[in-house]
């Protein structure tokens, strides 16, 4: 009998086992940080022994290392904190994110402009169509595509009620993690409403995949005209309410207050951005600094704060709600009748009348469907917007055909995410979820 | 000047006086928020398996095939399989003896793999595919979510809501107009009336097969396969 063949690559020892050595290098990592916490203190020259050399007894006053997550309710989807504890005090933070990743920059790589559209819903899944308008007019750019007056005031609309729809998300989240239970239902409620004008506007209460290259897929019923009226009237009553309750309630302003701080440099330094930005004091919303869409005909203003608390980002976000309605209200008013999408069969979807009754529409649309838009080659295009998280930007590059050569996207979540190792650092532990809701991460969108 | 950004930061918003100090009478604040709540609005919920929810008539639902007198109105023409993001459509066509010529042997869409985008309804040249308002569906195995024509078709009249709905808000033209007449979406060989002319005429019918001298004419410049070259980089984005 021949004796099996020696190959040498059969057993591959641990070459192929990820987790292992991936989590190792994670405790590496946290081992080899630079503790800047130990630095500030020998600076301010308390000149104390550290915690850990002061009692071999008591496990309180150890070194310990905690691992938050990835299945924890208060990390808002899967991120995993790896934490050294001394005492209550984290000294050293190290996050690993990944967990939801999908890969959907190399997805789009194969999918025309317009068929990665429903990919984008589901990065950051609390504010969908912002990520649909992100993603629209970044190609829209790269191609040279003029959208009609209508669709812009459409996009518009839904962009602010997605802002709103996620702050309400952390407001409710924020309030439970506090201990609030039931202030999560009150904002779900706001939600719920939400969801109903996208259900009538683009007809799903998620996933709406409602732009479209060179405009938007429907025009509004006049039942959701209704609806939005009503969500506006109603919303300004139910915020005003929230903001009597929790302005001056004693529990939320201590829980939040000086927790999670970052300074305006830091903040610059750390590359946060959105309100985590805009709450350190940095004066920079891309809806005002480089507008798009209708932005600069409305009449709407960007709170600040100075603090670069949890709780200044808290009363920021709370105006934001309030400025989004505004917008909303002025859009409903300026929007005029017309076309809702760019009326160029190279650029948009022809009408569904074209293409039933006209054999150029049904061309049109059968080169639409397989070719899509074909950006110049060689072309290059980084559009941003503002979503609710901050900035979210798409770099594209084309090579001609139809399908983006190469996708890069600049998410608001990754970005603050950078930022929290350094704002845990120093922190309380009972103080991680305040910071981790207030930061307000989305993991989908951080993990791609 | 829109967008101007403002520190709107009031007096004392995060100072709080002697009396807001107080732990217990904000307690009690806070559980009244919540029973106002519950006393003073009506039941925003639904008793869901038993009260049943009914979308409005632009939900995207599960997709469904339409039938128009006994048949289905699809032409096998594959576009909405190309269109489908997650490929979850499949069809295989057959010459058939009408008007159309064209129809699906079997058409198959995978329910696991369908993300109710709506693209298939959207991309469709007959209308032949849309998105119905049927939202709970439920499988015992993975076979049973492949629906078939059969769990596919639905007749016409059924999906009224849903083809208004499209004619009113989705399928207007919006830009140059046409002279839309139902007719001139019938270009076949195999329809009788235009048959019964041709043969008026002194036409003794037509071939119907038309191949293509190459079919695989293209100019060659674009590869699509696996082989994509990076584009020149160029510094802008063309205006
Ligand atoms: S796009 Fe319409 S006609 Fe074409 S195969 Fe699909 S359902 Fe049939
Ligand atoms: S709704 Fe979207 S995912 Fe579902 S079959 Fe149609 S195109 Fe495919």
């Amino acid at each position: 009998m021949a004796t099996a063949p020696q190959f040498p690559g059969l057993d591959f020892g641990d070459k192929f086992r990820f987790w292992p050595k991936h989590n190792e290098k994670i405790y590496e990592r946290l081992e080899a940080k630079h503790a800047w916490i130990e630095e500030k203190r020998a600076a301010q020259g308390d000149g104390g022994v550290p915690a850990t050399e002061w009692s071999e007894e008591d496990p309180l006053e150890n070194e310990m290392i905690l691992n938050m997550g990835p299945q924890h309710p208060a990390t808002h989807g899967v991120l995993r904190c790896v934490v050294k504890l001394d005492g209550e005090t984290i000294e050293k933070a190290v996050l690993d994110i990944g967990y939801l990743h999908r890969g959907i920059e190399k997805l789009a790589e194969s999918k025309t402009y317009q068929e990665f559209m429903p990919y984008t819903d589901r990065m950051d899944y609390l504010s969908p169509y912002s990520n649909n308008v992100a993603w629209c007019l970044a190609v829209e750019k790269l191609a040279g595509i003029e959208i009609p007056e209508r669709a812009a005031w459409i996009r518009m609309i839904m962009c602010e009620l997605a802002r709103i729809s996620s702050h309400c998300l952390w407001l409710g989240v924020g309030l439970m993690d506090a201990g609030a239970v039931s202030g999560f239902l009150w904002t779900f409620q706001q939600r719920e409403d939400i969801y109903s004008i996208f259900d009538e506007v683009a007809g799903a209460r998620f996933t709406v995949s409602h732009a479209r290259i060179g405009g938007v897929a429907s025009d509004l019923t006049p039942r959701s005209f209704e609806l939005i009226r009503a969500f506006c009237d109603s919303f300004r009553e139910e915020l005003a309410s929230w903001q009597k309750f929790l302005n001056r309630n004693r529990i939320w302003i201590e829980r939040n207050k000086d927790v999670g701080r970052i300074t305006k440099e830091e903040a610059i330094e750390l590359g946060m951005t959105g309100p985590n930005l805009r709450g350190s004091g940095v004066e920079y919303d891309v809806r005002r600094f480089e507008p798009y869409l209708k932005y600069d005909e409305v009449d709407f203003t960007i709170p600040i704060r100075d603090e670069g608390d949890c709780l200044a980002r808290y009363f920021l976000r709370l105006e934001e709600m309030e400025q989004s309605i505004r917008i909303i209200e002025q859009c409903l008013d300026r929007m005029p009748e017309g076309p809702i999408r760019a009326d160029d069969a190279k650029q948009a979807y022809p009408s569904k009348d074209e293409v039933y009754y006209s054999m150029e529409g049904m061309i049109h649309d059968f080169m639409y469907t397989d070719v899509g838009t074909q950006a110049p080659k060689g072309a290059n295009a980084y559009h941003a917007v503002e979503s609710p998280k901050g900035e979210l930007g798409f770099y594209l590059t084309s090579d001609g055909t139809g399908r983006p050569f190469r996708v890069r996207i600049n998410a608001p979540s990754f970005t603050n995410l950078q930022g929290m190792e350094y704002i845990m650092e120093g922190s309380l532990v009972a103080d991680t979820v305040v910071i981790i809701g207030s930061i307000d991460p989305v993991m989908g969108e951080a993990d791609k | 000047m829109p967008g101007t950004p403002v520190n709107t930061k009031t007096d004392n918003e995060r100072e709080l006086n002697f009396w807001e100090n107080l732990y217990f009478p904000e307690l009690f604040k806070g559980l009244g928020f919540s029973l106002n709540k519950i006393t003073d609005e009506p039941t925003y919920t639904l008793q869901y398996p038993e009260e049943q929810w009914y979308p409005p008539d632009s939900y995207r639902g599960r997709p469904v095939l339409v039938e128009e007198n006994g048949r289905p109105r699809c032409v096998s023409c594959n576009l909405c399989a190309r269109a489908c993001p997650p490929l979850a459509i499949s069809m295989q066509s057959q010459e058939v003896d009408n008007v159309k010529e064209r129809e699906p042997e079997w058409f198959e869409i995978n329910m696991l793999r369908c993300i109710y985008c709506g693209f298939c309804e959207e991309v469709c040249p007959e209308e032949a595919i849309i998105m119905s308002k049927e939202y709970d569906m439920t499988f015992q195995s993975r076979d049973e979510a492949v629906f078939g024509l059969d769990r596919l078709l639905k007749p016409k009249e059924q999906m009224q809501d849903r083809l208004e709905y499209l004619d009113q808000y989705k399928n207007r033209q919006f830009g140059q107009q046409w002279d839309f007449q139902q007719d001139n979406n019938l270009h076949s060989v195999k329809d009788q009336h235009f048959l019964d002319w041709l043969a008026d005429e002194g036409m003794k019918g037509l071939k119907n097969t038309h191949l293509r001298d190459d079919p695989k004419a293209s100019s060659g410049e674009q590869s699509w396969g696996s082989q994509r070259e990076e584009p020149a980089f160029s510094e802008h984005a063309p205006e």
